[in-house]
């Protein structure tokens, strides 16, 4: 499934690469999550609880930021194991300064499912996905205004 | 022999019918035995993976829990075996590798098991799955069959390089016609995929098992189409238990299409695993499992081109197939590519120079087999939507098109049969018949008229042709034994007269929706000249009929209707030997009419029910006869049936949305003669829905890692009783002149004509406006339609 | 842990402890072994589960049997009286409306709840009234046709039950 987008938000790259950087504050703008544990230099381990469609399922797995590059983006890498199937994602994400005090966000990747998430769960996904991006932003702006 | 009092021919109501209207069916899922446990897998989520470990400890601890096995506790048992062996084009066997019961090493498919959990209850077996811990390592997948064979796709079987289980060839010498190719006026080339079908019986398949230390036997009762045949290959090949020790059950059964034929590992290894417990075991199938787990049907990719010469005559076919066999070889997974679509090549059509050529392959994907008509749709669909194409680069009518090239009629007694190129000799036939019928049902020649109307005020209006011919009545034992199938094909049929003169009647064909219940008595009480209430018959359990070889390939009337007819040739027989004894005449002077034996030229008669009675109450009886009044008959045919057919389909797509409406379907079918005409109709109906189904909504999407992408009935797109129109249905009778009841059979026909049919309808109607698409890949979503417009 | 719960189903009252998670058709079938109510699916798709709960059409894999506890239930051996068949029975017999029977029930229990609020259907109504339900063997052609049977023979009832009254 391809996953990708952006949102504009009004803050400075800096401002957004340190919320994205702070495991406190991931913690409370991913959607579902429940547990984010910090396990090395750019890896988490992490617990979502996910609404998909009419079934509720919880993923556990771990997080990985790669191909770093301070204040201008990084790779995402996620693999997450659940009883209704394994999801595998690798998404690019990009910080793109637009003006002093504003940053467009953009995205672009892929995810891999197994299981019942692959044969019933595709045509959901498409719209959990969307739901899941909206829910992110606007958790994000929420975390900015408190800042 | 004597006839007769009618019942042959008559729209009897179905005898069946009242206990399924009142919810008294008795299907595998609704049996409970004391003691029961329930069953449920661990399966692989991957479709290539290897298992690096596998710990069940956690779910052994889980309530309820009875025993878990993992592959290497069932290492020791063999696989489930391919009934059919065929050979690589340069002599080699085909590669078998080894089916297992669960997998120990490697999973190959999404679903494969790698443990069972048996427990009390259905949700605890299933809560105990769900925490048996597997660690896998993800191995890259192939899904697609051409893909599969080329250089650095990743293996299936270490031991099947390039993916393929074998090649094979049939019909002329590829080089007389590749040159007979290259002199023709005209090339039609096509190609296509013919896609990957899920069978979707409404009955998800189950199975339970028991086993009784006392007696050492077994009892497995299973959602098949035929017990005697999975009795067989389990005991024999799997399991190596003996024969006689096991019975199985096929209760009712909720349809097959024959997804219900296979020798599937659940039924192996529940069996072994009851006896491991010492207690009853069952499984149900989830829909989600029967998306992943059921032989799927189809998928082929082909190519293909029809010369003509330049008035249109066919001058050569030349076809290129690879055929996807999923990840291991089911039952009868080899010959439906090939004995069941090469030898239909020839279609009505006088093609003087035909060859096919096969690649099967291995892939990452559920096993495909026999799906409704195996191997003859793909047949037909080839042909039929080549010769629709032709009539269009042609620019020649469709149907002269097909009059020009079709056989000549043959009744198949006066006139030999017909000889194709590719093995098989046609019984009877009369194309143009069945042709000619469908176009005036129609109304052809006005619909034209009314397509060019509509062409010039934008509307998109389709007329699509499609004539088959299926071979059926499966099969003459010594010719597809040398073409390599390891089982007899015959049918066994028992008529037991009660003293009373009721009648029992034992057979070996399953029926799980065809009605054989009414059809079969309908045959009995008609030769006897008895009430159908007299008759009663009884199929599905080893233990009951003798033995059988089940139903598939439309052959239970043609093959074990026949064997039926032979044991009441011989009560007859035998009848008129003890009314001869009763009425003091001589034998060769005796009748049998209307339920009576009479003596020629007089007056005197003994009724059914007396002969029987004295049979079994042998006081005054002929001295060298043995008592009692019960036949058994094995019937192997003399050749396979060729029913054939006209099916037209009229669309009209959406110019703005692509969207296909499918506004009239005409079928005209030729099965022979017809028992019980509203169950013919019946069938036909069901196959026109599958056939429709094919070329409309459905279709198994894999992705590129092997994932079956819509496997639930919320994404494949099952056909709903408001995407048909009525079907308007007739039939021809041409009667095979090889069997004793005339009949060809007609549980396939819907659904080998009817995809090419509606197929042929949308081209034709893009055609008609000028988008001159040659194909359109199945099922013609509105997004295909409307994409193929803009091309 | 288990719920009580009380339901009537083809007029006989259960009283029954069962565990939260149990369907309702779970409990039809494997505790009161009223086994025409098929399981045909797992995503409430196929309609082989379709039974009446107070008097209205439901596909019985979509309620947890907690959720039924009051509730009057009428299954396909409650439909007729046992002598006689319901009509639509009847309408499915004498129209070849079904081949394996194993749809049978549930799309006679759709048909049934139609025929209710529509007595005098259309093909399109017909149609259109069973697309919740699956049917793979009779291309759905009797099947509308039994339908049409059952409600021209239950509107003669009707009309003679008028007459009379009249």
């Amino acid at each position: 499934m391809q996953l990708n987008g952006k949102h504009t938000v009004n803050a400075a790259p800096s401002v957004i690469w340190k919320m994205l950087m702070d495991t406190d504050v991931l913690a409370k703008i991913v959607p579902g999550i429940s547990r984010l544990e910090k396990t090395g230099d750019n890896t988490y381990k992490s617990i979502l609880d996910i609404k998909l469609g009419p079934v509720n399922s919880s993923f556990t797995g771990n997080l990985q930021m790669e191909d770093i590059s301070e204040e201008k983006g990084f790779a995402l890498k996620v693999q997450q194991h659940s009883k209704i199937g394994n999801a595998n994602a690798a998404i690019k994400i990009d910080l793109l300064p637009l003006g002093e005090n504003q940053t467009e966000i953009q995205f672009d990747g892929q995810a891999k499912m197994t299981g019942l998430l692959a044969s019933m769960g595709q045509r959901v996904m498409g719209g959990v996905s969307a739901t899941l991006t909206k829910q992110f932003f606007a958790n994000l702006e929420k975390e900015l205004d408190k800042q | 022999m004597s006839t007769t009092n009618g019942w042959i021919g008559k729209s009897v109501k179905r005898v069946e019918d009242k206990r399924f209207i009142t919810g008294k069916g008795n299907y595998t899922d609704d049996i409970v035995l004391p003691h029961q446990t329930y069953a449920s897998f661990v399966r692989s989520p991957y479709a290539h993976a290897r298992i690096l470990s596998v710990d069940t400890s956690a779910a052994a601890a889980m309530p309820g829990v009875v025993a878990i096995f993992t592959g290497k506790d069932v290492a020791e048992v063999n696989g489930v075996p391919c009934g059919w062996l065929l050979h690589f084009k340069n002599g080699d066997p085909m590669k078998e590798p080894k089916h297992p019961l669960l997998v120990t090493d490697k999973a190959l498919h999404v679903g494969d098991a790698v443990a069972i959990v048996i427990a009390e209850s259905a949700a605890e077996a299933k809560d105990a799955a769900e925490v048996v811990m597997v660690d896998y390592e993800e191995l890259p997948a192939v899904t697609d069959a051409f893909k599969a064979t080329q250089a650095g796709a990743s293996l299936v079987h270490d031991d099947a390089p390039n993916n393929i289980c074998f090649d094979w060839t049939l019909g002329n010498p590829i080089e007389e016609v590749d040159a007979a190719i290259a002199a023709s006026a005209h090339v039609t080339t096509l190609e296509f995929v013919n896609q990957r079908m899920v069978p979707n019986a409404i009955e998800p398949r189950a199975y339970n098992s028991s086993y009784e230390a006392s007696t050492d036997k077994y009892t497995l009762y299973t959602s098949t189409q035929n017990p005697h045949l999975i009795r067989l290959l389990m005991c024999a090949f799997v399991l190596g238990i003996p024969e006689h020790k096991v019975r199985v059950v096929g209760p009712d059964v909720g349809g097959g299409f024959g997804s219900k034929i296979f020798h599937y590992t659940e039924e192996a290894l529940l069996t072994w695993a009851t006896r491991k417990i010492g207690r009853p075991v069952k499984w149900t199938s989830t829909r989600s499992e029967s998306f992943l787990l059921d032989a799927h049907g189809r998928d082929h990719i082909t190519k293909a081109d029809m010369g003509f010469d330049k008035d249109g005559k066919i001058t050569a076919l030349r076809v290129k197939t690879y055929a996807n066999l999923g990840a291991y070889l089911s039952t009868f997974a080899s010959c439906v590519p090939t004995y069941l679509h090469g030898t239909l090549l020839q279609g009505l059509y006088t093609t003087p120079k035909i060859n096919v050529d096969v690649t099967a392959v291995f892939t990452n994907t559920c096993v495909v087999d026999a799906y409704r008509g195996a191997g003859r749709p793909e047949a037909t669909y080839l042909l039929e939507r080549l010769v629709d194409l032709a009539a269009l680069e042609l620019n020649t009518d469709p149907v002269e098109l097909r009059m020009k090239n079709f056989i000549p009629p043959f009744d198949g007694i006066t006139q030999p049969g017909y000889q194709t190129q590719v093995a098989l000799q046609y019984d009877s036939g009369n194309y143009q018949g069945v042709l000619k019928k469908g176009i005036e049902m129609l109304g052809y020649a006005d619909l034209r008229k009314a397509q060019k109307e509509a062409a010039a005020n934008g509307r998109l209006l389709g007329i699509g042709i499609s004539t088959y011919i299926e071979a059926c009545g499966i099969a003459p034992s010594a010719v597809v034994g040398s073409l390599g199938a390891r089982a007899g094909l015959y049918e066994v049929g028992q008529v037991r007269i009660q003293p009373t003169g009721k009648v029992s009647v034992y057979t070996g064909a399953h029926s799980h929706g065809q009605g054989h219940e009414t059809t079969f008595a309908q045959v009995v009480a008609d030769k006897f000249g008895i009430p159908m209430e007299d008759v009663e018959i009884i199929h599905g359990d080893s233990e009951a009929v003798a033995f059988g070889m089940g139903t598939y390939g439309s052959r239970s009337l043609a093959v074990g209707g026949s064997a039926i007819v032979k044991s009441i040739e011989k009560i007859i027989e035998k009848g008129k030997k003890i009314a001869a004894h009763k009425l003091e005449a001589s034998e060769g002077d005796v009748n049998f009419e209307n339920g009576k034996f009479t003596v020629k030229g007089t007056d005197k008669s003994v009724s059914f029910g007396d002969v029987a009675l004295t049979a079994y109450v042998p006081h005054h009886y002929p001295k060298d006869l043995e008592p009692g009044l019960d036949f058994s008959s094995f019937y192997d045919p003399a050749n396979f049936t060729y029913p054939f057919g006209c099916h037209i389909a009229v669309v009209e797509v959406e110019k703005e949305t692509g969207k296909v409406h499918l506004k009239r379907f005409v079928a005209v079918d030729d099965v022979g003669n017809i028992i019980n005409p509203m169950i013919v109709e019946g069938q036909i109906h069901g196959g026109l829905a599958q056939g429709i189904g094919q070329a409309l909504f459905e279709g198994a999407d894999y992705d590129e890692n092997g994932q079956l992408t819509n496997g639930s009935y919320m994404d494949y797109c099952m056909p709903r009783a408001d995407d048909f129109p009525m079907f308007e249905t007739a039939s021809q009778v041409t009667p095979c002149p090889h069997n004793p009841l005339g009949v060809k059979g007609a549980g396939e026909a819907g659904a080998i004509g009817s995809t090419p049919a509606v197929v042929n309808a949308v081209i034709d109607a893009l055609w008609s406006a000028g988008h001159k698409v040659k194909d359109i890949r199945m099922p013609m979503t509105s997004e295909r339609v409307w994409r193929a417009m803009q091309s | 842990m288990s719920v009580r719960i009380h339901v009537r189903v083809n007029g006989v009252d259960y009283h029954h402890d069962v565990e939260p998670r149990t369907l309702l058709v779970q409990y039809l079938r494997d505790t009161l072994r009223l086994t025409g109510t098929h399981i045909g699916c797992d995503t409430s798709s196929c309609g082989a589960c379709t039974i009446h709960v107070n008097g209205k059409a439901a596909k019985s894999c979509t309620m947890l049997a907690v959720q039924a506890d009051g509730c009057e239930i009428t299954t396909i051996e409650g439909l007729s009286n046992g002598i006689e068949l319901h009509p639509l029975q009847e309408g499915f017999r004498e129209c070849h409306g079904l081949q394996c029977g194993f749809c049978t029930p549930g799309m006679i229990m759709t048909a049934a709840d139609l025929l209710q609020h529509n007595p005098n259907p259309g093909e399109s109504d017909i149609r259109h009234a069973l697309e919740g339900n699956f049917c793979r063997c009779t291309g759905y052609h009797n099947i509308v046709k039994s339908v049409q049977y059952a409600a021209e023979k239950m509107q003669a009832v009707q009309q003679n039950k008028k007459e009379v009254a009249a």
